[in-house]
């Protein structure tokens, strides 16, 4: 086994504060005045007035638009993708290899080449400026997401106890549900968080999709930013609400992340 | 912002007009009847770049909700990001806003593709429009640039953008013995002796060079197109061209502020107001905020006319209005706001309450009241900015109007940016702009 | 039968829209002339005119500039903290989830949180520099640092996503190669280059492959710093398409340019893996 190094502890702690300074300058910049924002000195009042200031206007809508469209995504995501993925683990079947690439080439497109269509499909369907079409657009990277990483859990879970109940007369879907999903069920939560985590960090689509009633959090800061001019300290507080269910959320999953990230990329 | 918009039957709407209409003009006025208010259950979404009167007008939407019971939802992006944003949303005549701002630079465009509505016949309705309002107390420099081919009015003007000049600490332009500029060769010498002094860089313009360019480049005897409307080629690398943008990013480069390139139209205000920058030419709207509250600088300011060059004196007159997308479904109850926002009475009240001073009606300038509340350290602005107007009624504005102007306005952005960053010289940049301008003008099917 | 609905919700968001770019590629299609959506007249028209135009090539530059920077420190910060943190430490376990941070962040935070260190009137970094006596201008105004200025960011953002795969492909080393190595007295530098390397010579190529993909998306961070100034020195080619697109609504011609990215990235991605080892990837 090898020697525990102080050392490397040390090292690691310090580089660790030097990676989070920038964070947390922001987070303490969020309750400060404005006016002793531009002296960077660390010993300025504090003050709650940037997060009271948040609470009117439209910040509080944006928020729950935010969390509308990331859950219904994941929703969408998680019912579609769950089936598919325990179907993939379970049967082999021919176009395997051509839809792993389809995929992974889906993961490649920079977002604009599918906001362009869905931009003029939506503005035709009436799905513009609205949560349920941000839900749409955010299935192209969850559905995917969904799939692969719960084909990885639902793979380690033994056939045998399937085809036990198989055996005992049960139906493949009931077996599913009674005995495969409750024992992937932390797998199941991490790639749900994953994807709320995914649909609620979009900017691109966000920006370019919603108007003035579905607008998310992240282009509120945005919008807030370019009218409220310099008041940075409003615009921190934002930042830092709209990080604060992000970084709760990977708190939890934070085990799962390597293979959630993964996803896409692995074949067999 | 998830919310239902209910819509109000036009028949409703005009029923208790016949009743609230006159009543509804005077902000601050509640209805006679304690009853229904006018336009109960309408929202009204709203949204205007972030000017100086857009952001004033925010002090008095809540008296229009609650004389009228709309509910308006308000927003003042900033120039740019307004700008694509209402362009990319007119495309689609959704129906996301009711009340819109016209941009100068996109009426071409807008009310050319037809994606406002004319509003004749909203002002020519005597149930709809009060009788005091007035359509022809608007100059008439303002409302032509508004109308669309067959002449009718598509947006009611609510400012004359005008470019002046002026300084925040005229003290120092006085110690170095000299006064305001009045041509370019004046300018880069007074900037020269006064550059730093006190530690304050001497100039600033916004970084929209597309708009505070060109007064110099049409000084230096240079044009954007050869012959606007008719003749569209652009003539952006001639010499007088080069020129004018060697001199312009040269004072920029030597005497702006650390990062001056970023600098927005807000930055720039709000650096003249904590005296952190001296001299701007810039919009009279701004500057004039140089005397008013939150500033710095109102014993040490001054403004003068826009510099002029070997050719002349050249400063942009712009203007902007309210208009109605035609996929509203809330016309009637967006023309309520509109006739409201640009009454005799809220202008005047804005200019008392915040200085406002751009207006766009004859009476509100014609009171002696505006005149002798804009001497500015005795500085006669207003007349600066009758000069102006009269000098902007000669037309060569016109470049702005064309419907293909916005995306050279933003290659000329970018010109002045390379120039600025010493990326290319103002030669190189000037016929790289020239030949991007002829791609845009291509690519938008206009035949040279 | 479980997977049929997936898959044809995944083709309908994924196929469809495809297929409607392509298409859209071939027209000359903007919205202020609605007769434009059809016009098959010159299909091959958008794509001569972006070959033909300069700045689609510059943007092409800055974006392989900003790729191959951003891909090659976050590989190698990433890889740096993988081997420091490759020892069993309960402690150092807890420490990793703090590394995490930036990589989860909203990327509109990152980018906020940088436009406040660039900005050098309220920037903790310029005053400090100025503090120390070796004051520094604007990053971001400057052509010669912006690109620079947007890379540092970026890698501040992805470098945990390296570290945390390369430090798992670390951890399946097998102990008993490093063990033999060891008692034959190599040094901490051969033990890495001739025993771990191979063994995540795949997930490298892996991880190398998804930061150069997505690298290629980078948005927020140009939106909010540089706006892809000054002068287009920050334009890279998804924010050209971008502009193209959105601010002056040439969707016929944007249209043309994703087209070439998503064909641009796809032969990419084929490169490296084949430059990587010939497709092996890692089993999850």
């Amino acid at each position: 086994m090898s020697r525990r190094l102080p050392f490397s502890e040390g090292a690691a702690v310090l580089i660790l504060a030097v990676v989070l300074a920038p964070a947390l300058w922001l987070l303490q910049m969020s309750f400060r005045h404005n006016a002793d924002i531009m002296s960077t000195r660390l010993t300025a009042p504090l003050t709650l007035e940037n997060y009271t200031a948040l609470w009117t206007g439209q910040f509080p809508g944006s928020f729950v638009n935010s969390l509308l469209a990331s859950s219904m995504s994941t929703a969408f995501s998680l019912v579609l993708g769950v089936p598919a993925a325990y179907a993939l683990a379970r049967w082999r079947f021919r176009g395997e290899r051509h839809i792993a690439l389809w995929i992974l080439a889906s993961r490649m497109a920079p977002p604009i080449a599918f906001t362009i269509p869905f931009f003029l499909a939506f503005s035709w369907a009436g799905l513009m400026d609205t949560v349920t079409g941000l839900a749409i657009i955010y299935v192209t990277f969850n559905l995917a997401l969904v799939i692969w990483s719960m084909r990885g859990f639902f793979a380690a879970v033994p056939r045998s106890l399937e085809e036990a109940a198989w055996i005992d007369g049960c139906g493949v879907w009931s077996a599913f549900v009674r005995i495969v999903l409750p024992l992937a069920a932390p797998g199941l939560a991490a790639t749900g968080i994953l994807c709320f985590i995914l649909s609620w960090n979009d900017f691109f689509y966000a920006l370019i999709l919603t108007r003035t009633q579905a607008m998310t959090a992240p282009v509120a800061i945005v919008n807030f930013m370019q009218y409220a001019g310099w008041e940075w300290g409003k615009i921190a507080a934002a930042g830092v609400l709209v990080m604060l269910p992000v970084l709760a959320f990977t708190f939890f999953v934070r085990g799962y992340l390597v293979s959630g990230l993964m996803a896409g990329g692995v074949k067999e | 912002m998830v919310m239902s918009t209910r819509r109000i039957r036009r028949r409703q709407v005009l029923a208790s007009a016949a009743g609230g209409a006159g009543l509804l003009m005077l902000p601050g006025k509640a209805p006679a009847q304690g009853g229904a208010k006018k336009l109960a259950g309408v929202t009204l979404n709203v949204s205007c770049w972030s000017s100086s009167y857009p952001q004033f007008l925010a002090d008095y939407i809540p008296e229009f909700e609650k004389a009228t019971g709309a509910k308006v939802n308000y927003e003042t992006p900033s120039f740019p990001i307004y700008n694509q944003r209402m362009d990319l949303e007119l495309s689609t005549k959704s129906d996301a806003h009711d009340v819109i701002n016209v941009t100068f630079i996109y009426i071409g465009r807008w009310i050319g593709a037809g994606w406002v509505v004319p509003l004749t016949d909203y002002i020519n309705d005597p149930r709809k429009t009060p009788a005091d309002w007035d359509v022809g107390d608007f100059l008439p420099g303002s409302t032509a640039a508004f109308k669309d081919r067959q002449g009718r009015l598509c947006a009611i003007p609510w400012i004359a953008d005008v470019q002046m000049a002026g300084a925040s600490r005229y003290d120092l332009i006085q110690q170095a013995g000299m006064k305001l500029p009045d041509t370019f060769d004046e300018m880069a010498t007074m900037l020269k002796a006064v550059n730093r002094k006190d530690g304050i860089p001497g100039f600033a313009a916004e970084n929209h060079y597309g708009w505070t360019f060109i007064p110099f480049l049409q000084g230096f005897g240079g044009n954007v197109f050869r012959n606007a409307p008719t003749d569209l080629t652009p003539v952006l690398d001639s010499p007088e061209a080069v020129a004018a943008a060697d001199f312009f990013s040269n004072m920029l480069r030597e005497y702006g502020p650390d990062g001056v390139l970023s600098y927005t139209y807000d930055q720039v205000v709000e650096g003249l107001k904590q005296g952190r920058i001296n001299y701007s030419t810039n919009n009279e709207t701004f500057l004039v905020q140089m005397a008013g509250a939150g500033s710095k600088v109102a014993k040490t300011c001054a403004l003068s006319l826009m510099p002029g060059g070997p050719k002349g004196r050249f400063p942009n007159v712009a203007g902007h209005g309210w208009g109605i997308p035609v996929g509203s479904r809330n016309k009637d109850a967006a023309w309520e706001f509109i006739t409201w926002a640009t009454s005799k009475q809220l202008f005047q009240r804005m200019f008392r309450d915040h200085g406002y001073s751009s207006v766009t009606r004859r009476s509100l300038i014609d009171e002696p009241e505006f005149r002798q509340k804009l001497q500015i350290n005795g500085i006669d602005v207003a007349q600066l900015y009758l000069d102006t107007l009269t000098l902007g009624a000669k037309g060569y504005t016109i470049y702005r109007t064309v419907p293909p102007y916005p995306p050279i306005d933003h290659e000329i952005d970018v010109a002045i940016q390379r120039i600025i960053s010493k990326q290319q010289s103002a030669k190189e940049s000037m016929a790289r702009l020239q030949r991007n301008a002829l791609t845009q003008l291509k690519r938008a099917g206009v035949k040279l | 039968m479980g997977l049929l609905p997936a898959l044809l919700v995944l083709g309908l968001v994924t196929l469809g829209p495809a297929l409607y770019l392509v298409v859209t590629s071939l027209t000359p299609l903007t919205p202020v002339n609605p007769a434009t959506a059809f016009d098959f007249s010159d299909p091959l028209g958008n794509y001569k005119a972006i070959l033909a135009t300069g700045e689609f090539w510059r943007s092409v530059w800055v974006q392989v500039e900003l790729s191959v920077v951003t891909v090659v420190t976050q590989v190698a910060a990433g890889l740096g903290l993988a081997l420091l943190l490759d020892r069993p430490s309960r402690f150092l376990e807890v420490l990793r989830t703090g590394f995490l941070v930036p990589m989860v962040l909203p990327p509109i935070v990152v980018a906020i949180i940088w436009k406040v260190l660039y900005t050098p009137d309220i920037s903790p970094l310029h005053h400090l520099l100025a503090w120390l006596g070796m004051p520094i201008h604007s990053l971001i105004t400057n052509p010669a640092t912006a690109i620079w200025a947007i890379a540092a960011a970026d890698t501040w953002e992805w470098f945990p996503f390296t570290m945390l795969m390369l430090l798992a492909a670390l951890q399946m080393v097998p102990q008993e190669p490093l063990e033999a190595a060891r008692i034959d007295g190599a040094n901490a530098v051969q033990l890495f280059w001739h025993v771990r390397l191979p063994y995540i010579r795949p997930t490298l190529v892996v991880t190398v492959l998804f930061r150069l993909i997505d690298s290629i998306k980078a948005f927020p961070l140009i939106y909010v710093l540089t706006d892809g100034g000054p002068g287009g020195a920050t334009q890279v080619t998804n924010y050209y398409a971008f502009e193209q697109t959105f601010n002056f609504s040439y969707w016929g011609y944007g249209s043309a340019v994703a087209t070439l990215m998503v064909a641009g990235v796809f032969v990419l991605s084929v490169a490296v893996t084949r430059l990587g080892g010939g497709g092996e990837t890692v089993d999850e």
